[in-house]
């Protein structure tokens, strides 16, 4: 059971690497002041921000400029004003008039300096008060100058909406490769694919503890399906569960000590608790029917998961200890893979519509069905974690692949390149 | 000496069925191959990572082949065929079902490994379940005409080895299906 094997793979040096690059590119905050929301986002109608992002003089600048802007863009909470209009040039010193009469509410203006190794300082102005609200400097080098703009973005995201965004986070994923399926890793972006070299022939979607530091999945290894743990903090490899029969895994537990999942073991499909700390099993749900997808919520007390126990597979929620079960899905006779939203007032699955799967969003008691998607198969959707967006995979255009939308299904946009066929993505929680 | 040159033939007779099972299986896939590259070819010039593309399209037309190749030649009984999203025993598969029960009762030494399948128009996880439905359903059938659950194994491969990809009721009927993979006991 507790066989342990160290994942040897260049490319999870690389990813290692790249793990420890994220704390390496520091920033200095220069000057504090007083937090102001200008965007409430919280609030059910947004009016998006008028936002000039200015090419930042020197090297790259340009290039950062377009990552920021791009980021922010994606949101949905700000309104690019175009480059065209600005009436200010890039190496000049800040003048509210400049940017008021064209209706800018927030400019973003700076500095890069350095060839391979690259210094920015950013500053963001507010135009109505005319003045300076947040002024940053960064290091970070060219190779990773996507890294760079993402975090000056989740920098400017964070002080204007007051959230944390998602700028910084990644996202695993499998992929096919030479017949297999394997893990992988990439930036929310699509950039930054890296592999992670572990065994098995079919693998799938991962699910993330909440500290990052880990992730749980199914893999069928030597004719058995079971359940690995990968530890980033220590690159190992931990096989948590396997035994005849189909043992799927479902999530994490908030402490992250806890995980969810399906098995077939002894002929009935049951859901089952695995405590990490001292291994211990316990069998939640025993049924002549398929139990499976179990989504522990955000507040640890319920249990989200599919069941066919009417007839047809529908979603069902319970409290963690198996009781009170009670339907969710009315419409449509095929939904499966529930995952909540981070807050634990929705929850987002897969619906079938005239033979084709769709996302949905329901809340936990079955009122406000919306429809997310409409084009292609849509599958495997879940939250990033700040709510605000959905990730899943599609077949709309040829192939397999992972695309991203705001949680209202606005702005769905392909992320992975079409050379790779990719499936069930998770988003990192941090 | 008798049941050993039965075995001998009837393994002969599997090798046999395999090769016919392999020419079948490879004509229409290389007939597809370069199409699909074709297809494909024309938005990589749009694209900056245009030498990852080509490194990795001719892998991936490959790898089709060798994958059918293997399935045929273990199988030595026919697919029994499931409906849409169901995992109940149909009439039609159940002469296929009794040849089975039929030579593991003549082989005792025999182990099967029922394997689970599925169309791809269901979703991922529930079309695993699915899949190691249909493999017990078969089990059980199995089981009630007399043999022993202990030479029985399962598995759900749900949709991940399809038998064909077209999207059409043909191809998702045929993927629809429990194999039957025989191996010595004691594996």
């Amino acid at each position: 059971m507790n066989e342990k094997f160290r994942v040897k793979s260049l490319e999870l040096k690389v990813f290692i690497f790249f793990f420890c690059f994220s704390f390496l590119t520091f920033n200095f905050q220069l000057s504090t002041c007083e937090a102001k929301i200008y965007i409430d986002i919280t609030s059910p109608a947004i009016k998006k921000l008028p936002i000039a992002v200015q090419e930042l003089s020197g090297t790259e600048g340009k290039q950062l400029a377009d990552i920021i802007r791009e980021d922010l863009e994606f949101t949905g909470f700000f309104l690019s004003i175009d480059k065209a209009a600005y009436l200010e040039k890039s190496a000049e010193a800040f003048n509210p008039k400049n940017w008021t009469v064209i209706g800018a509410e927030a400019v973003i203006k700076g500095t890069v300096r350095g060839e391979q190794n690259l210094t920015a300082v950013v500053s963001l102005y507010d135009t109505s008060e005319g003045r300076e609200v947040l002024k940053r400097e960064y290091k970070g080098t060219k190779a990773s100058l996507r890294h760079l703009g993402h975090t000056i973005a989740g920098d400017i995201y964070q002080h204007i909406t007051g959230e944390k965004g998602i700028f910084g986070t990644k996202v695993a994923f499998v992929a096919e490769d030479e017949g297999k399926k394997g893990l992988y890793m990439m930036s929310w972006d699509g950039t930054d694919i890296k592999r992670l070299g572990i065994k098995g022939n079919f693998v799938l979607r991962p699910h993330w503890s909440q500290d990052g530091k880990r992730i749980v999945y199914s893999s069928e290894r030597g004719g058995q399906w079971g359940i690995y743990l990968l530890d980033f903090t220590k690159m190992t490899e931990k096989k948590v569960f396997a035994s005849r029969g189909l043992n799927i895994t479902g999530n994490f537990s908030p402490d992250g000590d806890e995980i969810m999942f399906s098995s077939s073991q002894d002929e009935t499909y049951g859901l089952y608790n695995f405590r990490i700390s001292d291994s211990k099993l316990t069998r939640i749900t025993s049924a002549r029917w398929i139990e499976i997808s179990p989504a522990v919520s955000p507040d640890g007390k319920l249990v989200a998961f599919v069941s066919d126990r009417g007839g047809t597979p529908q979603i069902y929620i319970m409290s963690r200890n198996g009781h009170d079960t009670r339907r969710v899905t009315f419409e449509g006779s095929y939904n499966t893979s529930p995952s909540w939203s981070p807050d634990g007032k929705k929850i987002v699955f897969v619906g079938r519509v005239s033979g084709k799967h769709q996302i949905f969003i329901i809340s936990p008691d079955s009122a406000s069905l919306t429809q997310l998607t409409d084009k292609g198969n849509n599958e495997d959707p879940s939250f990033s974690p700040d709510g605000r967006f959905i990730i899943f995979s599609s077949d709309r255009n040829e192939g397999n692949g992972i695309y991203i939308m705001r949680a209202n299904g606005e702005a769905q946009k392909k992320i992975t390149p079409p050379w790779l066929r990719a499936f069930g993505p998770r988003w990192s929680p941090n | 000496m008798k049941k050993f040159l039965l075995l001998f033939l009837s393994f002969v007779l599997v090798f046999v069925f395999a090769g016919c099972a392999k020419k079948a299986v490879t004509a229409p896939v290389e007939q597809e191959a370069p199409k699909e590259t074709a297809q494909k070819a024309a938005p990589v010039e749009q694209k900056a990572e245009a030498p990852v593309m080509a490194k990795a399209e001719p892998k991936k037309v490959e790898t089709v082949p060798v994958k059918e190749v293997t399935e045929a030649k273990t199988s030595m009984f026919g697919n029994i065929l499931f409906d849409f999203d169901k995992y109940t025993i149909r009439e039609d598969a159940k002469p296929t079902l009794k040849s089975v029960a039929d030579w593991m009762m003549k082989n005792k030494d025999a182990k099967m490994i029922l394997e689970g399948h599925c169309d791809d128009r269901g979703t991922n996880e529930y079309n695993l379940a699915l899949g190691e439905k249909r493999a017990k359903s078969a089990r059980d059938y199995l089981v009630s005409s007399g043999v022993a659950k202990s030479k029985l194994d399962t598995i759900s491969l749900g949709e991940e080895k399809p038998l064909c990809k077209e999207q059409t009721d043909d191809c998702w009927q045929k993927n629809r299906r429990v194999q039957f993979i025989s191996g010595k006991a004691g594996k």
